[in-house]
């Protein structure tokens, strides 16, 4: 092919793999010369790439997150089963007689198998005591995704973005809330508060007083994401940060950072 | 301030294990679902995610930010990844990040741009005819070319094309930023 191709979703055709022959040639050997359509055909590829989006969500179980960090370090990449073995020393003859040459060392053998058997067990209790926290993480991941996702699937979840107020610490954060549920999701960004403060992040009702949906001190500007449960419905009509003192406060006392409204 | 995509590309290139943690973290949801969704085996999923994770890692010097976009590049590798591995082919040659570039609309650097762009995808393939989201579906997580789709569905092999087609337009149109 010496010119564009003819339709621009041949580009998408493309990178959905589904061209062959001639016409997926045609459009390798273009590209390769057209710095045009290679910019399309990058596009495209994302478009494509957001397909991926149709798959139902699913979560990644936590040892992969392990298996690849110890890879990185150079460790092995599945858990390691490595029993120590036992080794038999060679029975030694201070004792002499028949007697000697049998007792001395099956005492050595009974003595080094009762170590070893005191050490796998030692290990052993080590390993149910971390299996039985990962399970418990486990567990933990699994009920959040959950309730992640009925929040994200609620029709009648909104979504409020909180904006810095003038002259206070920076950040961006986007609120989650679900009335009838009484859930909500935090996920944004805030510089760290002054080492004696803590944030604050308040639901704004209707009427009524402002009720608390979490104290939280960021160590870093990262992003960070979490969810929590509050009273069923309560119809917010704004969400605020607050500046407190460490630890939090039952009713806001401090300067709000970020606000954000629902309407 | 939140660390960018670029920023801990940077950080991964200085060897900063907790960078490629963080990306991890911000994606291994995203591919888990890819990849679950074309292997329908759990175990080959999880090792295609390791793998991807593990050559961000081991390449992510050559990444330019200013080309195509992370998340992209992801789903484009663990994609070809598992079509590979679904199909018995060999893995998929030319993985080089220069070779995968692919352009976002939009930035998934938040779980929740990640919720909203997945609702946008779903309502776009929902709204779609059904003929149309079928062969979308079979090239796209069945890795079929035209003329094994149209072998599979008993259609034209022109219709196929023209389903694709459209149905990528209709893609194009609803995800534009």
């Amino acid at each position: 092919m010496n010119g564009h191709p003819a339709h621009e979703e041949d580009f998408d055709l493309y990178a959905l793999g589904s061209l062959e022959g001639e016409e997926k040639q045609a459009i390798e050997s273009h590209v390769a010369s057209c710095a045009s359509c290679a910019r399309k055909l990058a596009e495209a590829r994302g478009r494509v790439a957001l397909l991926a989006f149709a798959a139902p969500r699913s979560e990644p179980s936590p040892a992969v997150r392990e298996r690849l960090l110890r890879q990185l370090r150079g460790g092995p990449e599945t858990s390691a089963s490595a029993p120590s073995h036992a080794k038999h020393e060679p029975a030694g003859r201070f004792f002499g007689g028949w007697w000697a040459a049998v007792l001395v060392p099956a005492a050595v053998a009974l003595g080094l198998a009762a170590i070893f058997l005191w050490t796998q067990n030692r290990r052993l209790d080590r390993e149910i005591a971390e299996l039985r926290a990962t399970l418990q993480d486990q567990q933990k991941q699994l009920d959040y995704a959950r309730s992640v996702a009925h929040l994200f699937e609620a029709k009648d979840t909104i979504t409020v973005s909180l904006a810095p107020m003038p002259g206070m610490p920076n950040g961006a954060v986007k609120v989650m809330y679900n009335e009838k549920m009484g859930m909500l999701m935090y996920d944004g960004w805030i510089e760290p508060p002054p080492e004696d403060k803590s944030y604050q992040l308040w639901v704004v009702p209707m009427e009524g007083s402002p009720i608390s949906a979490g104290v939280f001190n960021p160590a870093t500007s990262d992003s960070a994401h979490w969810m929590t449960k509050l009273p069923e419905g309560v119809a917010a009509k704004a969400f605020a940060i607050t500046l407190e003192p460490a630890g939090g406060a039952p009713v806001p006392t401090g300067p709000k950072v970020l606000e954000g409204h629902t309407t | 301030m939140r660390a960018t995509d670029e920023a801990l590309i940077e950080r991964i290139v200085a060897r900063d294990e907790r960078a490629l943690a963080h990306l991890y973290d911000r994606y291994a949801r995203m591919l888990t679902s890819m990849l679950n969704r074309i292997l329908r085996d759990t175990q080959a999923a999880e090792e295609i995610l390791q793998d991807v994770f593990y050559q961000l890692w081991c390449t992510a010097a050559r990444f330019d930010a200013s080309r195509g976009s992370l998340p992209g590049w992801l789903l484009v590798i663990g994609r070809n990844r598992a079509i590979s591995r679904l199909r018995h082919h060999n893995p998929a040659a030319g993985e080089e990040l220069s070779e995968n570039t692919a352009v976002l609309p939009m930035t998934l650097e938040t779980e929740i741009s990640q919720q909203q762009l997945l609702g946008r995808v779903k309502a776009t393939l929902e709204s779609l005819p059904r003929e149309q989201r079928a062969v979308i579906e079979l090239a796209y997580f069945e890795g079929m070319t035209h003329s094994e789709i149209a072998r599979s569905t008993g259609d034209p092999l022109g219709t196929v094309k023209t389903r694709l087609r459209s149905g990528m337009e209709a893609l194009k149109r609803n995800l534009q930023p």
